[in-house]
């Protein structure tokens, strides 16, 4: 009962218990349904706490063995594809196990409150349990399929969150965005595991592909094209450059969806399918520096982006479009540097990340619970005194996010810009990776700017309230504000709790066998033993305090006043640096261009399939008459035919 | 020394009672039924007792144990992997259709009902294990017989009569046509067991074609065809299927289908002989027929079913192109000799891949899959009928989604596995029949690139099919009705069909169990290592 496989088993189901729970509540429609948010909240917080024990026992278990495979269910098989229903319990899939269902627990203790009085409440919570379930199976499976269906599960049920105002055109347009996006890297994704089938002997199970391709090494260049088509799936999952443009959309749904969206779940499947596939990436630098540089571009692109915008919420959005870019600058470093370097570096980012970013969204839900639904910053303003909670949780995932010393992000990004430097000093692609290295330090800067602008103008200055939130604004109930507590707790002190001194959590990592495996097959050198970078840290503090210091001068009154000077900067900022239009101009354009012709060509084809599908039915028409009812004719038929099937044999015999 | 006192043949005689208990055991139950069915005709006594002696059969059926004749050349009755998956198949097929058939069975022949039903399944089970001539007629003529009192029994109206009838009429010549046949394969080899039948055609064949071991099997085909209603044996299926009542119609359906393909295996010697040797090979010109018969079949049965506006002749002919579909799996299976394989090097030793489908493992889930979605569209239509207003053309069910939203998600579900939907029976068991066509060793004299056309004009089929079903969907779901459908309230039909629509759709998202079972009945030839293996 008490080994990892079943905790984790368990752990993973009690969300789907909770969905089929909740359903039941929905589609009952009662005075009940009004509890349905308590079987979400009991399941999370359940497997949370089966998610650290599952964490412990992980890290107890003896140093040979870390990974805890379960034992293979067939789901289906055709041939030489079989697909069973196996999960694996190793460091990553531990921590992210855990990290998922401990903040999915704050959120929809969260969401209970922010959605209270909804119409369509316990929808919205069965979704997000089957949305929670998703993201679990995602996350221990052990088979290539296997991790597609719940890849998908967690696509579709994104969509339906998104989706959620379904009545408003503008969120059912980003449902739809969303969808369509991820699926465009879906694709890929599969078309990768496919791929990686073929060469892997026929293998669909994870780990047992990993051994075989790193026992028996593939061509090159068609193992590179199938890390970069599985990729292709991480980013459109993880909103990258250039199929990012769906995850600002994807804030119409409702805030603690954001939250979940794009703090713990979703967002973050990419970098974790990256890192379970590290041994593969390993193997191929250039994959590699095209996801650093993917990561790269993203960063400083959203991060310019961000800049401007006027709703708050977009901020976020963009701000984790950028760290995300982060993290996959970190994993595009594995192979130059030690691949258990870069993947813990990364997975620590999303770590931290986790936390400070549902501490915003959520503080950012409390702001707009209390605005009556308005998110636009214009509208409002100096709101610490009549918010006082959601004031300081915001200070604090501001600063964690803007990487101020000490808070949780300072040490993560400092992780991420470290592996950067190693990898400058390594051997191939060094100028590439100097060159990130600095793109992370701008990025930083503007991360710090942006993230405090939304800040201040939130928060400080004369206190206006739009007429939407009536009288009675007021700080959120309890239930909203205790989890922020919680997070905020987090943001600022998980990273220093866990890592800077005591190296627990890189020592963790460090043994998951797809690292160990990962490590051997990079031929990259032995990583130096971790020291403190105090020149790097310094370089990146400077950064973010410059970038911090310039909002405080600039937004000191709570409002937006420009120098004519920037204004330029700010417009391309403010319109996402056209990137939406240049889309619509090569893509859009010529696709509506493409689809009349489609629709010309469509109707001609129809035309022609009209004629072919009347062919059936004046065939029926001809053979109809012959079912005249008489069974003297029914009886001669049959003689008939037995007489033609009888002289068929004897002529092809006489042949 | 005379043979009747050889020991292993009279333990082989003696040993059958043992072999078919649960057929007994069913038997007998109707026997009862039977008996005392005039006396106390109450619809629930029997309903009872008959249910009981299924679950005696089933408890024989698993417990009793099987051990295979020792002389297999003199035993009437085989115990071997098929044979079991056919059994368990009647068995539980009777269960299913227990519950279905409730509002039919009514008062004053519920009986008569019950004790035919019983009997016409331990013929299904009979059939999948006969290996004579003797026993196999028997076991089919059980279906038969118990078929045409159902037909007769429940209602007493002018169409049902006439139904009745025909069946009786169409049934009866076909019966002779299979005996006639049966009288060749008897004559030409000496002996009724199939066992001995099929070894001495093998033989017979290898040195040169007998053209009169063709003219038995084709006839024998002929007499089959009328069961697995093949075109042109199929007239009878749309009438009936009309006229007849729907839990009856539900069986004809079914259970001769089960049987008939089940003979038509055993027949042609596909089931537990080596694969590499069969009395009827593709050099034979017997699986081209076959493979002419399903085209026909197939197609036929689509394109008379666009034109139905009647549900239960819409799916008659839907069974008919279905049993073309099945057919596929009777010729992959023939093709096999053929097989070569394709060598693998992995680690270590070079593996033969040969066919991933063996034909007739696919036809085994298939024939799962058909019955479960069959039933399960006539249970509703059955639960819907009342004597006063049948459930006949298709507008029938308009708006049956607001009305009676259980029974229109099954029927939903029943006729997106006779499509062939992903995440139903249907579509596992067509993906298996499909790969299997695809797959055949293709490059032979007399079949050439015939399979892939198969597989071609198979899968355009299914897509003209989709029409005539999503057709009903669309009547269920998108119009509203004039006269709402009442339906009979009676709650074991409406189980069966909420039962029914949860196995199609298990077995779709899960169709592992039902696979390997298949696979274990009927399993895909090994083939040697060639002699001449390619390294690369």
């Amino acid at each position: 009962m008490s080994d990892p496989i079943t905790l984790a088993l368990v752990a993973m189901s009690l969300p789907l218990v909770a969905c089929v729970l909740a359903t039941v509540l929905a589609l009952r429609k009662g005075p009940a349904a009004k509890f349905a948010h308590v079987p979400l909240v009991l399941a999370c917080g359940t497997a949370a706490v089966l998610g650290i024990v599952v964490l412990t026992k992980v890290a107890a278990a003896d140093s040979q063995n870390h990974r805890f495979i379960s034992d293979p269910m067939t789901w289906f098989a055709a041939g030489h594809l079989k697909v069973s229903f196996q999960i694996v319990v190793d460091p990553i899939s531990a921590v992210m196990l855990a990290m998922v269902t401990f903040i999915s627990t704050w959120i929809a203790l969260f969401a209970s409150g922010y959605m209270h009085g909804e119409k369509g409440y316990a929808r919205f919570f069965a979704v997000m349990s089957l949305f929670v379930f998703s993201m679990c199976g995602l996350i221990l499976a052990n088979n290539f399929l296997l991790l597609v269906a719940f890849w998908e599960g967690v696509g579709v049920c994104s969509y339906l969150l998104v989706g959620y105002y379904f009545e408003k055109p503008s969120a059912a347009a980003a449902a739809r965005k969303a969808f369509l996006v991820t699926r465009l890297g879906d694709v890929g994704f599969i078309l990768g595991i496919f791929l990686l089938w073929k060469m892997g002997g026929w293998n669909t199970s994870l780990t047992a592909l990993f051994d075989y391709l790193t026992k028996t090494p593939p061509d090159h260049y068609e193992l590179t094209a199938a890390c970069l088509l599985l990729f292709c799936g991480a980013v459109g999952k993880s909103a990258q450059f250039p199929l990012y443009v769906w995850l600002p959309d994807a804030m119409e749904g409702p805030t603690p969806v954001s939250a979940l969206i794009h703090a713990a779940t979703m967002v973050t499947a990419g970098v974790y399918l990256l890192a379970r596939c590290a041994p593969l990436f390993a193997m191929c630098p250039e994959a590699q520096i095209t996801v650093a540089w993917v990561g790269g571009i993203t960063a400083i692109l959203a991060a310019f982006i961000g800049l401007a915008q006027h709703d708050l919420k977009r901020v976020l959005a963009y701000s984790t479009v950028s760290q995300l870019g982060y993290m996959f600058m970190a994993l595009g470093t594995g192979g130059a540097i030690s691949p258990v370097f870069a993947v813990t570096a990364a997975m620590f980012h999303l770590f931290t990340h986790a936390f400070f970013k549902a501490l915003l969204f959520l503080s950012a839900g409390s702001v707009m619970h209390a605005m009556g639904g308005v998110i636009d910053m214009r509208r409002f303003g100096g709101l610490r005194k009549l918010l006082p909670v959601t004031h300081l949780t915001f200070l604090c995932g501001a600063a964690s996010l803007a990487a101020l010393p000490l808070f949780s992000g300072f040490w993560s990004k400092d992780m991420v810009l470290e592996s950067l430097e190693f990898a400058a000093e390594g051997e191939k692609y060094t100028g590439g990776y100097f060159v990130l290295l600095l793109v992370g330090l701008v990025t930083a800067f503007m991360t710090a700017f942006y993230t405090f602008r939304a800040y201040l103008l939130t928060f400080w200055g004369p206190e206006r309230i739009p007429e939407e939130a009536g009288h009675h604004a007021h700080e959120s109930p309890a239930r909203m504000t205790v989890p922020l507590m919680v997070l905020a707790v987090g943001a600022v002190a998980v990273g220093i709790a866990i890592e800077p001194f005591n190296h627990k959590f890189s020592h963790f990592l460090n043994d998951a066998p797809t690292l160990q495996q990962a490590f051997a097959a990079s031929k990259a050198p032995e990583p130096p033993p971790h020291k403190f970078n105090w020149t790097l840290a310094g370089v990146g503090t400077a950064a973010s305090l410059f970038g911090l210091s310039l909002a405080l001068v600039m937004y000191r009154n709570g409002t937006e006043k420009l120098p004519a000077l920037v204004e330029p900067v700010f417009a391309a900022s403010r319109n996402k640096l056209y990137v939406d239009e240049i889309y619509g101009a090569a893509f859009v354009k010529p696709g509506g261009v493409l689809a009349f012709l489609s629709a010309a060509f469509d109707g001609f084809l129809d035309a022609v399939a009209r004629l072919i599908s009347a062919v059936p039915r004046v065939l029926g028409w001809w053979v109809r008459p012959v079912q005249n009812g008489l069974v003297q004719f029914y009886a001669l038929s049959m003689a008939l035919g037995l007489t033609v099937l009888l002289s068929f044999v004897a002529f092809r015999i006489a042949r | 020394m005379n043979p009747l006192s050889d020991p292993q043949l009279q333990h082989t005689f003696t040993g059958v009672f043992r072999l078919v208990a649960p057929e007994i055991a069913l038997v007998g139950t109707a026997c009862v039924v039977f008996l005392f069915g005039s006396a106390f005709n109450r619809r629930w006594i029997w309903f009872t007792v008959s249910l009981l002696g299924v679950i005696a059969a089933m408890v024989l059926a698993g417990t009793v144990r099987t051990p295979m004749p020792e002389v297999l050349t003199a035993a009437p009755i085989v115990p071997d992997a098929a044979a079991n998956f056919l059994r368990w198949v009647a068995l539980i097929s009777a269960a299913v259709l227990l519950f279905l058939t409730w509002p039919e069975a009514t008062r004053g022949h519920a009986a008569e009902y019950y004790g035919s039903l019983l009997v016409a399944v331990a013929g299904v089970s009979l059939t999948g294990r006969a290996n004579d001539l003797v026993s196999l007629f028997l076991a089919l003529e059980l279906i038969s017989i118990p078929t045409y009192i159902l037909l007769y029994l429940p209602s007493r109206s002018r169409p049902s009569q006439e139904a009745a009838a025909k069946y009786f009429l169409l049934s009866v010549l076909s019966s002779a046509v299979l005996l006639f046949g049966f009288s060749y394969l008897y004559g030409l080899t000496g002996s009724t067991n199939l066992s001995v039948i099929t070894d001495a055609l093998t033989k017979a064949n290898a040195e040169a074609l007998s053209p009169m071991a063709l003219v038995g099997i084709v006839l024998v085909v002929a007499g089959i065809g009328f069961k697995i209603t093949a075109v042109p044996f199929h007239f009878y299926a749309p009438d009936v299927y009309e006229g007849g009542p729907a839990g009856v119609v539900a069986m004809l359906a079914v259970l001769p289908k089960v049987a008939g393909f089940a003979a038509l295996a055993r027949l042609l010697g596909l089931v537990g002989a080596d694969a590499r040797h069969l009395p009827f090979d593709t050099a034979t010109q017997l699986p081209l027929l076959l493979w002419i018969l399903a085209i026909l079949t197939m197609t036929v049965g689509n394109v008379l079913a666009l034109l139905q506006d009647n549900v239960r002749r819409m799916l008659a002919y839907s069974g008919v192109a279905h049993g073309g579909y099945m057919l596929m799996g009777v010729v992959v299976a023939c093709s096999l000799p053929e097989a070569a394989g394709t060598v693998i090097k992995l680690e270590g030793a070079p593996k033969v891949i040969g066919p991933t489908v063996g034909g007739i493992d696919a036809l085994l889930v298939y024939l799962v899959a058909y019955a479960l979605m069959t039933f399960g569209a006539f249970a509703v239509i059955l639960y819907l009928s009342t004597p006063a207003r049948e459930v006949g053309a298709i507008d029938d069910l308009a708006g049956l989604g607001k009305t009676h939203p259980i029974s229109a998600g099954a029927m939903t579900v029943f006729l997106l596995s006779l499509i062939g939907l992903p995440l139903t029976a249907g579509f596992a068991g067509k993906l298996l029949l499909f790969i299997g066509t695809f797959t055949a060793p293709a490059d032979t004299a007399a079949m050439r690139n015939l399979y892939r056309l198969l597989a071609v004009v198979a899968a355009v089929n299914s897509a003209v099919g989709a029409y005539y079903y999503l057709r009903v969907v669309g009547v269920m779901y998108l119009r509203t009705a004039l006269t709402p459908i009442v339906g009979s309230r009676a709650v074991p039909t409406l189980m069966a069909s909420v039962a029914l629509a949860g196995a199609t759709v298990f077995f779709g998202i899960y169709p592992q169990p039902l696979l390997t079972a298949a696979r274990r009945a009927a399993p895909v030839p090994e083939l040697p290592v060639p002699a001449v293996a390619d390294a690369k």
